[in-house]
Parts: C-alpha cells; sequence; structure tokens
C-alpha cells in the first residue's frame, strides 16, 4: 500500500493524530486527493526549522565507572568511592571527577544524566545497540543507528556523507553480537561513511579519495561514461537490492571524489598545531578535531569510536586485570584523552557559534560495579550510570537524575537508552511518532511509542 | 548478591508433612508456565541474572527447585500466604493490587490467578524428583492455508508428560510470528493473515517450542502450462516447483548458455571460463552439453582450491593463533579432503576425534584453535549443527529448547584434551587423558557426557568421550542438513533455511520437503559432497535466469530465480588478475598464487579486506561480508589494486594493443574474456564512439577494461 510515510512522514502541528491519516484509504476517505498528499508531504516528519542541527556521539567504548566520573561518592566506604576524588565545577553543587580538570570549567555548558540504565545482559554489545539505536535488536531485528535515521530523513547536505563514523567501526567486545552502528534493517546504503583510518597518524587521509595522478579529470570522465554504457544494457539487475547498493556506493563515490568541499573537510593537516595540540596528539583527541571540521563543512551526524575493542587495549573497560585494563588508567591515560578532546570540542563550537546547533553526546554502554572487585577493578553494571550531554538546545549546568548511595540504582527519575535516543532525534527536529519502513515493508517507530526526550535537559 | 542459606531442616519437615492433593496444581507444570507466559522469569524482569526489586527467578524457569525457595522462603514468606492466598505478594503484584514495576500481568480470579491461588490452597507443594515431565509438544493444526488477509484461525497446543498425560496448555503457551509481514498471532493462539506468502507461528510450552506453519497463497491466476511446461531436470526441480505452485509464485525460464558457463565457473570454481572453455562449450551439441560441462568442471583442480578455502573458512584456518608450519598442516589436511572428495561425515569425524602431532595430523589443530571445552562446544555446534549453544553457557538458552544442563553435558564430551609441545616449531602433541571434568556451574558437578538428546556415557564409562560424540555427530540428520543447507546457500545466495547456519527448531526452511530430500538424499549417498554439487549444479532450478517475470519478482526465498549477487571478495579479485592477465602479488606466496590458493586470510591485502573477506575469528556465515560500500568503490575508482593491473607491461592490454585489433574486436575480445559473451552491436556502437578509438591508444584500452571490469555485470553473478 502507498504510504504516506514512505520517505518522509507527516507530523501534524495542528492536534490532528498522525495515525488517523496513515493510509491512502484513510486520506480519500477524508477527501483528500493526491495533490493534498504532496503538499502535505511537503512538510516533512522532519521540522524544516532544525535542519541545521548536528549531533556528534563520542562513544565511550568499555563503559565509564560511573563512580569514578561523573558521578562520584565520596562519602561511600573506600571499596565503593574509589581512588578518585571529587573537584568543584564552575557551577555550584556540580562536582566530578579530578580526572577531568578542564571538563570542570565547562559546566555550565553541559549536563549530565546520571540514572540511566538498562535490563539487558550485562554485555558490551547489548549497550551498544541501544544507546546508538534506541533498542535491543531481537527476533533476528537490527535496529538503524540514529545516524542512520537522520540520513534516511535528511539525506546529505551536498556533496558530503550525512553521517560520519570515525575512525573505525567497533569491533569484537566478546557478546559477538551487532553493534547497532550501522543502518540495520534500512539497508546498507544507508550505512554511515567509515573513515577506516587513524586521524593521528602523520600519514593520514582518507583511503582512495583522489585520483592517481596518471588519471586525469578527463579520463575519470570517459570511465564513469563508458561504465555506464557496460552498465546500461543489464536491466535485469535493476530490481536486485545488491545491485542498488552498488549503483548508489558509484554515486556516493563520485559525489565525494569530485567534491573540493569533501576533500577539504576531511584534511585535517589544515588545522594548525595548536588546535590539535589542544585536542590531543591521539586517536580520539583528531577523531573529536575531524568531528568538528565535517559538522561545520555539512556532515549531520559523526559518531566517534573512542576504542573499537576492549581487548589488549587501554579502555574504560577497567576490570583491573589483563587483557582488560586497571583502574589508573583513568588518571593517566582515557580520562585526559577525553578530558582534553571533549573539553576542546566544546570550547571550538562555542567560539565558532556551532554549539548551539550541534549536540554532543558522550557516553558509554552501562556503568560498572560499585564495589571494587579483587583485581582492583570494576565490572561491567548496567544497573545505573552516567551519561553526558552538551550542545544542541541542551541546558547547561544541570544535573538529571540521582543514584543511590553507592551509585547502584538510580533513586529517583531512571532513564533508559531509548529516552536518550528519543532526545537526540526530538533536538534534531525529528517526530518521535515517525515511522520507519521495517522488514518486510512493516511500519517500525523511530523509537517505542511513550518513549519520551529527557524533558528536563532542553 | 545474598548468599543462598541452606533450607533449613526445619523447613524439610514442614514440606514432608504437607503432602499435596493429587490433582492439585504443580508446581512445575502449572504454576511456572503460568509465570512464564506471564513474562515474569523473562530476561528484562525477574529472569534477569540480578533479579528485579530483591526478587529473582531463574530465567523462564529453568531452575523450578531455586524458584520454589525463593517464592517461599524469601522476602519473609509474604510472597505465600498459604492462610489466605489472596494476600500473597506473588498474587497480589502481577495483579496490581499492589505497585508493581512489572504493571498488570494478569487480572484477579483469572485463570492464571486461580492456578496461583488453588496451588498455595492446596499448600504450596514444593517441585519433586518424580513430578511427571514434559514430553513433547504438538500444534494443531500444525499447517494453515488462509486464503485472504484478514482470514483467521486458531490454534491450540497440547503437551504430554512422562506419565501419558495430555492436557491442552493453550492458554500458558507464548506464541510469536516468524514473519509478521505475512501471519500474526494473538495471546490466545488466533493467527491473522496479513499479506501473501509463507510464515510460521512458533509456539513455546515449558522448555519445548514447536510450530505451525502458515500459508497465504498469492492471488493471482496461473494457468497448469506454468508449473506443467516449466523446466524440470530433476528431483530437486519437483520439490521447488511443488513450492511455487502452491505459493502461485511462477518460475522464471532457463538461462542461456553462455550465462550458465559463467555462472557454473564462478560458482564452482571461482574462475571465469577462458575464451577456449567457452567456444568448445558452445561448440558441443545441445541436449546434454550442460550436463557435460558440469562432470568436466568438476574435475578440475580450481575445484579444489575454491572447496578446500571454502572449508578453511568454516574450520578457521589461519596464522593468528597457529604457527605458520601448523597452518599449513591443517590447511593441506582439509585441502587433501577436498581432493580425493572424503566423505563429509569421515572428514569431520577425523577432526573431532584428531590425536597426535599437529604437524603430522593437520586435523589436530583444530583442537588448538578453541582450547577450552566450552570455545569447543560452541564452535563444533555452530559450525556443524547450524545451532547457537552460546547462551547455554550461563543458563538456559532463552530463544531455544537448549538448557545449561545440556550445554554441559556435551562440553563434557570434549574435557579430556591435553595438548603438549612438541619437537619442532609449532609443535603440538594431542594426547587423550583418562581423566578431566567439566563443572556445571550452577550445580557444582560435572554433567554426564551426553550429545544434545541423545544417549549420555555415565562418567565412569572408560570410552573414548570424543568417539561417542563424533559418531552421535556425523551420524545426525542434523548434521547433514547443516551442510547441504550451507552448500544450497553457496550457489544460491540464501539457504533454504536462512541465514544459512541458523537451524535452530524456530527457524523454519523455506521448503522443508526439498531440505529434507536434499538431506536424505545426502545420508543415503555416504554424505558425497561432489555428488549434492553435481545435483544442484544439474536442476533446472540452479539454471534459471536471474531476470525475474514480473511475478516472481519480490520472491526472494523460494529459488523462482536466480538470485543475482556480487562475487566474494577473492573471486573478484582472481577474475580481475585473470581478465587483466596479470596477477596479483600476495606477500610471502609466489607469484601467481590466486586469492582462492591462498591457504590463509592472514595475508595482506586491502581489496580483500575491504570486498569483505572473513577475518576467520569465528565460523559464523556473517563473517563474510557480500555488500558493496563506498570504499570499495573508492578503491575501485581510485586505488591501487585494479588500476596497477591495467597499468602493468606485458599483461592483456599490452596484448590486445599488439593485436593491432580494429575498435569493434577489441570490444568483443574484452566481453568475451570478461563477461563470456559477445557484446550487441548497440553496445559495440556506443562504445566505440565513446572511446573515440580509431587508434587504440593505451589509455583507451585500460579505460574500456576498467568500464568491464567495474561493470555490475561483472561484479555480479547472475
Amino acid at each position: 500500500m502507498l504510504r504516506l510515510d514512505a520517505d518522509k512522514p507527516v507530523s501534524f502541528c495542528d492536534g490532528f493524530n498522525r495515525r488517523d491519516f496513515f493510509h491512502i484509504g484513510a486520506l480519500s476517505g477524508l477527501g483528500l486527493s493526491l495533490v493534498d498528499l504532496y503538499s502535505l508531504k511537503a512538510l516533512g516528519s522532519v521540522d524544516a526549522r532544525k535542519d541545521p542541527m548536528n549531533c556528534i556521539f563520542l562513544f565511550l567504548v568499555g563503559g565509564p565507572s560511573q563512580l569514578d566520573t561523573w558521578d562520584m561518592k565520596p562519602d561511600a566506604p573506600a571499596e565503593i568511592r574509589g581512588p578518585f576524588k571529587p573537584i568543584p565545577t564552575n557551577v555550584d553543587g556540580i562536582r566530578i571527577s579530578e580526572i577531568f580538570p578542564r571538563m570542570a570549567r565547562h559546566a555550565d555548558k553541559f549536563s549530565l544524566v546520571r540514572s540511566l540504565y538498562h535490563d539487558a545482559a550485562a554485555v558490551h554489545d547489548t549497550g551498544h545497540q541501544m544507546m546508538q539505536t534506541g533498542r535491543l535488536f531481537q527476533a533476528g531485528m537490527e535496529h538503524p543507528h540514529a545516524g542512520c535515521v537522520i540520513n534516511k530523513l535528511r539525506g546529505p547536505r551536498g556533496a558530503l556523507p550525512a553521517h560520519v563514523l570515525i575512525p573505525r567501526p567497533i569491533g569484537k567486545t566478546g557478546g559477538n553480537m551487532p553493534h547497532g552502528q550501522d543502518a540495520g534493517y534500512l539497508g546498507r546504503a544507508l550505512d554511515p561513511f567509515v573513515l577506516n583510518s587513524d586521524p593521528s597518524l602523520p600519514d593520514f587521509k582518507v583511503r582512495d579519495l583522489l585520483p592517481p595522478d596518471y588519471i586525469s579529470a578527463n579520463r575519470l570522465n570517459r570511465r564513469r561514461n563508458l561504465r555506464e554504457i557496460v552498465d546500461g544494457v543489464v536491466g535485469n539487475f535493476e530490481n536486485s537490492e545488491d545491485a542498488r547498493l552498488l549503483d548508489s556506493s558509484f554515486h556516493q563515490a563520485y559525489t565525494l571524489i569530485s567534491s573540493d568541499r569533501a576533500r577539504e573537510a576531511f584534511d585535517i593537516t589544515l588545522e594548525d598545531d595548536a588546535a590539535r595540540d589542544r585536542y590531543g596528539r591521539n586517536k580520539f583527541g583528531q577523531s573529536c578535531l575531524l568531528a568538528r571540521r565535517l559538522v561545520e563543512r555539512g556532515v549531520r551526524f559523526v559518531t566517534v569510536n573512542m576504542f573499537e575493542t576492549v581487548f589488549n587495549e587501554i579502555t574504560w573497560d577497567i576490570h583491573g586485570s589483563a587483557p582488560f585494563s586497571p583502574i589508573s588508567c583513568y588518571s593517566d591515560l582515557v580520562g585526559p584523552m577525553f578530558d582534553n578532546g571533549f573539553s576542546s570540542l566544546v570550547e571550538d563550537l562555542k567560539d565558532r557559534g556551532m554549539l548551539e546547533n550541534t549536540l554532543i553526546v558522550a557516553m558509554g554502554e552501562f556503568g560498572r560495579t560499585p564495589k571494587i572487585n579483587p583485581a582492583g577493578g570494576r565490572d561491567h553494571w548496567p544497573g545505573c550510570w552516567t551519561t553526558v550531554f552538551a550542545g544542541g538546545g541542551i541546558q547547561g549546568g544541570r544535573v538529571v537524575g540521582e543514584s543511590d548511595e553507592i551509585g547502584a540504582l538510580p533513586k529517583d527519575r531512571p532513564v533508559t537508552p531509548a529516552e536518550v535516543v528519543a532526545t537526540v532525534y526530538h533536538l534534531l527536529g525529528v517526530d518521535l511518532e515517525t515511522e520507519l519502513d521495517g522488514p518486510g515493508g512493516r511500519p517500525v517507530p523511530i523509537v517505542d511509542y511513550n518513549v519520551e526526550p529527557i524533558h528536563e535537559l532542553i | 548478591m545474598a548468599k543462598r542459606s541452606p533450607v533449613p531442616l526445619l523447613f524439610v519437615l514442614a514440606l514432608a508433612a504437607v503432602e499435596a492433593a493429587p490433582d492439585s496444581p504443580s508446581f512445575r507444570n502449572d504454576v511456572l508456565p503460568v509465570l512464564s507466559k506471564a513474562g515474569c522469569n523473562s530476561g528484562p524482569c525477574h529472569g534477569a541474572l540480578a533479579g528485579k526489586n530483591g526478587f529473582r527467578l531463574s530465567l523462564r524457569g529453568y531452575d523450578p527447585v531455586t524458584d520454589y525457595f525463593s517464592l517461599t522462603r524469601e522476602a519473609l514468606g509474604r510472597r505465600l500466604v498459604k492462610m489466605a492466598p489472596a494476600r500473597s505478594l506473588i498474587l497480589l503484584k502481577p495483579t496490581l493490587t499492589l505497585p508493581h514495576g512489572g504493571g498488570k500481568r494478569f487480572d484477579v480470579d483469572s485463570p492464571e490467578y486461580r492456578v496461583i491461588a488453588d496451588w498455595i490452597a492446596a499448600g504450596a507443594p514444593a517441585p519433586k524428583p518424580g513430578d511427571p515431565v514434559i514430553e513433547n509438544i504438538e500444534v494443531d493444526p500444525d499447517k494453515i492455508v488462509l486464503h485472504t488477509p484478514g482470514d483467521t484461525v486458531r490454534i491450540s497446543v497440547r503437551a504430554r508428560f512422562s506419565d501419558g498425560s495430555v492436557r491442552d496448555v493453550t492458554r500458558q503457551t507464548k506464541f510469536s510470528s516468524t514473519n509478521e509481514g505475512v501471519v500474526e498471532v494473538g495471546d490466545r493462539g488466533l493467527v491473522t493473515a496479513k499479506g501473501h506468502g509463507e510464515g510460521a507461528v512458533s509456539v513455546w510450552y515449558s522448555s519445548k517450542v514447536a510450530f505451525s506453519r502458515v500459508t497465504v497463497p498469492h492471488e493471482r491466476q496461473l494457468g497448469p502450462e506454468v508449473f506443467g511446461q516449466a523446466p524440470r531436470n530433476n528431483w530437486v526441480d519437483d520439490l521447488v516447483l511443488a513450492k511455487l505452485s502452491e505459493l502461485r509464485i511462477p518460475p522464471s525460464p532457463l538461462c542461456d548458455d553462455n550465462t550458465f558457463i559463467r555462472r557454473v565457473y564462478l560458482d564452482t570454481l571461482g574462475v571465469l571460463p577462458s575464451r577456449q572453455d567457452l567456444s568448445r562449450f558452445l561448440g558441443h551439441t545441445r541436449g546434454d552439453r550442460r550436463a557435460r560441462l558440469i562432470d568436466s568442471v568438476l574435475d578440475r583442480p580450481e575445484y579444489v582450491d575454491y572447496w578446500a578455502y571454502k572449508w578453511s573458512d568454516l574450520l578457521l584456518v589461519s596464522s593468528r593463533k597457529l604457527e605458520k608450519a601448523a597452518m599449513w598442516s591443517y590447511y593441506d589436511w582439509i585441502r587433501h579432503g577436498v581432493a580425493e572428495n572424503r566423505p563429509w561425515d569421515r572428514f569431520i569425524e577425523e577432526l573431532v576425534t584428531a590425536t597426535g602431532s599437529n604437524l603430522d595430523n593437520g586435523a589436530v589443530n583444530y583442537w588448538l584453535i578453541h582450547q577450552q571445552p566450552q570455545e569447543i562446544t560452541e564452535n563444533l555446534s555452530q559450525a556443524f549443527l547450524g545451532i547457537s549453544l552460546t547462551c547455554a553457557r550461563c543458563h538456559n538458552h532463552p530463544l531455544e529448547k537448549w538448557t545449561q544442563d545440556q550445554y554441559y553435558g556435551m562440553a563434557n564430551l570434549v574435557s579430556r584434551v591435553r595438548l603438549k609441545n612438541g619437537q619442532a616449531a609449532g609443535e603440538v602433541t594431542q594426547v587423550p587423558r583418562p581423566v578431566g571434568e567439566v563443572s556445571h556451574p550452577r550445580l557444582g558437578r560435572p554433567m554426564p557426557p551426553q550429545p544434545l538428546d541423545a544417549e549420555a556415557l555415565s562418567l565412569d564409562d572408560p570410552a573414548d568421550r570424543r568417539r561417542h560424540l563424533a559418531r552421535w555427530l556425523v551420524g545426525s540428520e542434523h548434521f547433514a542438513r547443516s551442510l547441504v543447507n550451507r552448500v544450497w546457500a553457496h550457489f544460491f545466495g540464501r539457504g533454504v533455511v536462512d541465514p544459512e547456519d541458523d537451524l535452530r527448531a524456530t527457524n523454519p526452511a523455506s521448503n522443508e520437503a526439498l531440505l529434507s530430500a536434499l538431506t536424505r538424499d545426502f545420508m543415503d549417498n555416504g554424505h558425497d559432497v561432489k555428488r549434492l554439487i553435481r545435483t544442484i549444479l544439474n536442476s533446472a532450478t540452479y539454471q534459471l535466469s536471474s531476470t525475474g517475470v514480473p511475478a516472481n519478482r519480490n520472491d526472494e526465498e523460494y529459488f523462482s530465480h536466480h538470485r543475482s549477487r556480487r562475487l566474494p571478495a577473492e573471486v573478484v579479485l582472481d577474475a580481475m588478475s585473470q581478465v587483466t592477465e596479470v596477477p596479483e602479488e600476495f606477500e610471502g606466496y609466489p607469484l601467481g598464487t590466486r586469492a582462492l590458493q591462498l591457504p590463509e586470510t592472514q595475508v595482506e591485502s586491502y581489496f580483500l579486506d575491504s570486498f569483505g573477506r572473513p577475518p576467520r575469528l569465528t565460523s559464523g556465515a556473517d563473517e563474510r561480508k557480500g555488500d558493496a560500500n563506498v570504499a570499495q568503490v573508492l578503491h575501485l575508482i581510485n586505488g591501487g589494486t585494479l588500476n596497477r593491473k591495467l597499468r602493468a607491461e606485458g599483461g592483456a592490454v599490452d596484448r590486445l594493443l599488439e593485436l593491432e585489433l580494429p575498435a569493434p574486436e577489441l570490444v568483443e575480445r574484452v566481453y568475451e574474456s570478461a563477461l563470456s559473451r559477445r557484446p550487441s552491436r548497440p553496445e559495440v556502437a556506443r562504445l566505440v564512439s565513446a572511446l573515440d578509438l580509431e587508434q587504440a591508444s593505451r589509455e583507451g584500452v585500460e579505460d574500456l577494461f576498467w568500464a568491464v571490469l567495474t561493470s555490475k555485470e561483472f561484479l555480479f553473478t547472475h
């Protein structure tokens, strides 16, 4: 059946229930013609006034400990409170960990939700899925990353992709499940553009973005033209999903290659040294800087993975024993890395007048056990953790939700991952009642019904 | 987590005193199913590992004894009030008489309520070892045909218990649809057709799963000739056409001969037919030339390359965990097996029972890659049975029938293995040892070694446990079914069960008769993989055109037309080398080694990685990625791999230039070598004019090759 919401679903601001308008049949029953339909469609279920809004996800892979970062319990027993001390911030009453001295100067620009929790298995993968798609994957249904939904509903601005993932997708984290970083049931054509290289390396560039010198612009064009002739006769491929994906990949590739703006956007060497130092000369720092460049030049959504795995690498995943990380890495390495990347991003966006239209969400997939384990670390704990929001219409200087005295469970205002994703959609101007074409053409709401944005942040 | 205190003696005595009335509800068979159906013991609720709000149940009731304890003894006994059942928390909460985070689960005085209330009133008898246990469930009807979306039918479920009793358990059964586009099912088993096609309703009661198939044929009318005159080469076609006819989906016609030879070469050998192969084939008289071609293809050496590669994906041949010498020994063992077409059951039996030095017996390396009994258990089930057991490592499988007890029964079959370092570099010797058990983490003791749903060995049985496992494994129908489905998926881009390695009971085949017959045929003929492939290649189903007719274009799962799809990474790269006559260089391998001749995947190649070569970390079929993406395409346009081949000296570009062919003939040559067909006249004309090829320039010829080698027709099998 032809559906109103096939491409750009419709929102009604006048109190009509959108579900009443669902099918063409219902529309004609109300005496609406196709012409009316199209004019409705032109409104879009995305709010045009919010078109300039962007979003940057900083995914803190491994799962930061709430008790050692943004939800400290200095009065708890030693085995709970851990080794770090709280420090004041520039907002009265908000204290965060001493491992984030720069961040403490920006508490007026960010807000904390201290009562995130989820109910699924305490493995990394489930949290990855829920925090980025709003849902746990069940019954073979893979939901799209929020950035892919934005790509679907808004499309790219110009030559740059709508959604870029840097530096690489999350790899194995133990659960053998998808990580919610692709387009899922929306189809691979809406997958993010993946950088697949490390922007902190001296020879960093986007692989194969430029033609080799022996292929001139003329030849590039001739090849493209010849290829279209060869492809022209194979009409029988056109109805295959795989073929459409190849076509759209060629289209995107040529758009990227032929755009100076795109090339320039990815060229991090155009940033001056002082800026690069400020962000931190490491993979995460330079990824944050690149995220800013990309958003500045038209990318709508950037996902930065702080790490790609939790094995044999120093990460937030502080079990305390090999192949995982010790708690001390928060002050030695991981904490400063985040502090510099995040703070520079906030400062930079603020200076450029872009913080208002760029939402930053810094999040992990779960928290950590309140009690320090025998190895001196903390294990997985989805019962309660903290997520950081800044920019994009967020009111800074707030704390939403509170955990109990040991940071084990939300004491009030429990918040689910779905509400985080709903907040993102809401701030980016997407009607939460929007439905997408799911598997078999069945409509799937972008967030479950009745999930609301976190209003206290806005 | 609170420590579980031992059950007080007094309590045991009290229990003994309350001998339940014979017809009072049973905790195991009445109360737990109510809690399961209401979702109380599901993962997000009290079935979570940590429970919920201080009340913990075992996930979906796998541990009745502990559940009974939690209900009767924790929370100061307030969960059950025997003198006044209605004041029990277990009734007050789910009816929302008291606030309940999980909301309302059932009404006061509903049948669910009555079961629990009656059980409490009867003194809350405990689960006993002698309780009847469920043996199986039956769905009625198990096959449903509905004609119009909106039509409904009600299904019922009966359970049979070990004491011979049979009960209607429809009300306690959980229902779900496998394909909500076709069929929906309500809480009480009311099935509603939603669209055309096929789906299944899976039903779940206690630990048992069954399903009822629902068919909603398309409404179009097809004449009898559509199926009467459809091409049929063997019994495979009869079974495919029977299903298509049931659903009223017409098949496509056969593909042409050029398409056929290209398809059969790429799918079976991973190489393109040469111009000579092509002309020899087309020179044969019609009649049986396709069958003769298939016979000759199956005898070619490239067959061994491709299928050794394929099974090396499955068996995870890689120098990531193995020393080079060990990796080679493992690969050579596989390759040898393919070359002599070793029966699949013998092949895997050798793997599962392998002993000795890993350098003498390559199969031993399987035991080096997976060292924990748990890893072996999970890989064996995934790779050879298409069953994922991982969940059952920590608790009963939440979506399947497998229990944690079964998991550790399996794991204990592979617990008596010891690895010793040998003399040579990379040498490890596998020696059986007479002792060694894997403990069940919840029970704290080993389970008797027992294959899934099969006979157990006693714990003190001195028999070689791996031999017991291997005999059961390779003799099981599921084992044959799993292999057959993999091979089918290789040639059709989709298994009869999809995904190809997910053969759990709740994921039905799109054509069960077909898969059963293929399985039976495979088992009856000595697990002969090559024979299976021959049967598939000879079927008209395999030889159908990839051009859909309008009425079958949307069919993705019933094999009404050939499914065109991107070639695997290694095949694309090898085909590019073949057409350009410039081999790919792989570090550490002699020049001329094709990608499909590599023993492993730890060989640097950006091209192969970006085109989705599997890393061989898990045996999951989804490790191999067949989707196009922007990075691949950028690599084709600007990257070094293809461009270097086009610019290399002494390749096909040079050779064609030397021949000084007229432009149309040049186009013909490129088409024949890359696309296995002659170009049409308009194609030649358009290409020649776009190339401006009066004088064949090197750049012009390179660009022509580039255009053909990046076209969909080249990159796809069709």
